[in-house]
């Protein structure tokens, strides 16, 4: 009897002793968004962002200087622009990345190509793969990135600030009239996006309804006739928030159009409302400003 | 049309390949030497003696070395295709391309972007995709006397097309994030993989039975009754050839995409420096179109590095003013 106990005893505390061991010895551990268990030493502090969203990110949850490299076009904050270029997002140089002696490298499913991020697995550096599509997935990445680089409670704490103001902006906008939106990706042939894409969740949050919803393809291109038979109540498009935009004139050339009859057509930033980052909220906020412009005119 | 071997060609020839001959290592040392990244050579011969890691070893061994070894493999791939090509057609605007094996081996390539299927299999897809096209070409322009060059040129050009056409379309109906993807396999672009044992293997035996029928190749030149005439085989010979240029086409497709200009300018080049006879001609085109196109890939990694640039854009940007000036100097010795 008594030594069984002392058995189970020791077999108690070993085991004990090993949950406790392994716990300090993967310190920083996450799961990235292609099932990938990322596990550190400790807190990433030489970082390659393979994404100007992921940038973006980064210096949001207060790991900007950890970053030692980024992709072009990683051009917010102004001190990201500081950054050692590695090359751009679908074509990096991975002899410079290597010479940055990175200890994490943070990439994007859809935008970064697949060898190159074989390449850099192979060559064993830690790679969390990110693809965000919904303003839930930017929430678990800023808290999962703050969690890798040590700033989990910071991370926590903007990701909820971050949440905050896109509820409030639902908590506005999302009860009022619905209004038809067309929202064009690009001019010359028109694209646009269809229900699955995060933006037309967006437009749906600020109490719109994405005309091209119902098409089967994420960015599909439709014709001048199409926009024209579902006559949008406002087009949005890119450009300067509060100016009107260059593209603005060819619409203007049919004013059947409710949109341009009462001349409800706006650029939003599209840095802020098409970079899966924390400037998404300021994206909301500008679309849900301009979409409900065009309430005024029932 | 007769070639003439005087002691003077000769000896020309042979300070020729020697240049060439030392020209391969060279354009190899100089491709892994260079880089966006100065090396410090003195930690990887410490890596090299002692296994401790230093990135300069890794980046010299694990990514210089496999894109400079591909690079050897499609520049000389692509010419000698080209060269067997320019034979077969009897034209001097024959590529390895010319049949539509580009455009084929894209456009499988693309169906497996766009499905979805795991990365590593678009390069089987698209060697597959050489050999199928080529295949519908042998198969489609096949007529009684075998195969004419102005019926396997102009079938070739019609299939080149119609692939054409279905990358078009494919580009079309893509999802942004697959366009990146299909554009920088259709610019051209080398992975940092090397080439594997097949590739080397396929390249070595087209290359000897290259060589071994350079005889019959000279006498295909003149005409194919005139060939005929004087004991070659060319129903065997020339469709041994449309083989050994698939093959070869596919395999550089395999490892580096759609790079153009490689498989038209070097034939030309060589064949101004050596002549047409292809017992010279063949391995002079082999090493300059491999040391060429390995220079050319450390270019578009080094020039604007950390851009990095396609291939297949300054082979473009080098071929196209080459091959005007040619043209504009003419050739010594006329193709019939």
């Amino acid at each position: 009897m008594r030594s069984n106990g002392a058995v189970v005893g020791t077999l108690t505390a070993m085991v004990v002793g090993l949950l406790l061991a392994l716990r300090v010895s993967a310190d920083v551990a996450v799961v990235d968004d292609s099932g990938t268990r990322i596990s550190l030493k400790s807190s990433a502090t030489r970082i390659i962002s393979l994404a100007p969203n992921l940038t973006e990110i980064l210096f949001f949850i207060g790991a900007g200087d950890q970053i030692v490299g980024a992709v072009e076009y990683s051009d917010f904050p102004a001190a990201a622009r500081k950054l050692p270029m590695i090359g751009a997002h679908n074509r990096f140089d991975v002899e410079r990345i290597l010479s940055l002696k990175p200890d994490l490298i943070v990439g994007w499913l859809s935008g970064n190509p697949q060898d190159g991020l074989q390449v850099l697995k192979q060559l064993g550096f830690p790679v969390f793969i990110s693809e965000p599509s919904t303003v839930n997935d930017i929430v678990s990445l800023m808290e999962r990135l703050g969690t890798l680089t040590g700033h989990q409670s910071e991370a926590v704490q903007q990701a909820s600030n971050f949440r905050a103001s896109i509820d409030a902006s639902r908590e506005t906008y999302s009860k009022r009239r619905p209004v038809r939106v067309f929202y064009q990706v690009w001019e010359q042939p028109i694209y646009t996006l269809n229900g699955d894409h995060v933006i037309s969740h967006l437009i749906d949050l600020c109490g719109g309804r994405n005309i091209f919803s119902d098409l089967e393809q994420l960015a599909p291109v439709v014709s001048l006739e199409s926009v024209l038979a579902r006559d949008p109540e406002v087009i949005v498009g890119g450009g300067i928030f509060g100016q009107k935009p260059p593209w603005a004139e060819r619409w203007e050339s049919w004013p059947t159009v409710r949109a341009v009859e009462n001349k409800h057509i706006y650029a939003i930033e599209s840095d802020h409302i098409a970079r899966m980052g924390p400037r998404l909220s300021e994206g909301i906020e500008a679309l849900c400003l301009v979409i409900d412009k065009a309430r005024d005119n029932s | 049309m007769l070639i003439f071997q005087t002691g003077r060609d000769s000896r020309r020839f042979g300070w020729v390949i020697l240049f060439l001959t030392a020209l391969v290592p060279v354009s190899l040392a100089i491709s892994v030497s260079l880089g966006s990244i100065p090396i410090d050579w003195g930690a990887v011969v410490e890596t090299i003696r002692t296994g401790k890691s230093s990135v300069d070893h890794t980046i010299v061994f694990e990514l210089r070395l496999p894109r400079s070894a591909s690079a050897f493999v499609v520049g000389a791939s692509l010419a000698l295709a080209g060269v067997l090509m320019q034979a077969l057609l009897r034209n001097p605007l024959a590529d390895p391309y010319v049949l539509g094996t580009s455009g084929g081996a894209a456009v499988f390539a693309l169906i497996v972007m766009l499905s979805g299927l795991a990365y590593q299999f678009v390069s089987l897809a698209a060697a597959l995709g050489a050999v199928v096209s080529l295949a519908l070409v042998i198969f489609l322009s096949r007529d009684s006397g075998g195969w004419s060059s102005t019926r396997l040129l102009l079938t070739g050009i019609v299939m080149a097309s119609g692939w054409g056409a279905l990358i078009s379309f494919f580009l079309s109906i893509s999802q942004q994030n697959q366009i990146q993807g299909m554009l920088f396999w259709l610019m051209g672009d080398f992975r940092d993989r090397g080439p594997g044992l097949v590739h080397y293997l396929t390249l070595l035996v087209v290359l000897i039975a290259s060589i071994f029928a350079s005889r019959g190749l000279n006498l295909l030149v003149a005409g194919t009754l005139k060939a005929e005439s004087l004991g070659v085989h060319t129903l065997r010979l020339r469709f041994a050839m449309l083989i050994g240029a698939g093959l070869l086409t596919a395999v550089a497709v395999t490892l580096a995409g759609a790079i153009g200009f490689v498989g038209l300018v070097v034939p030309h080049i060589m064949r101004l420096i050596v002549g047409p006879d292809h017992r010279r001609l063949i391995p002079a085109a082999l090493m300059m179109g491999g040391s060429l196109l390995v220079i050319t890939e450390m270019l578009a990694r080094t020039v604007l590095a950390p851009r990095q640039l396609p291939v297949g854009v300054i082979t473009a940007f080098v071929g196209v003013p080459l091959f005007l000036y040619l043209l504009r100097r003419g050739s010594r010795q006329e193709m019939p």
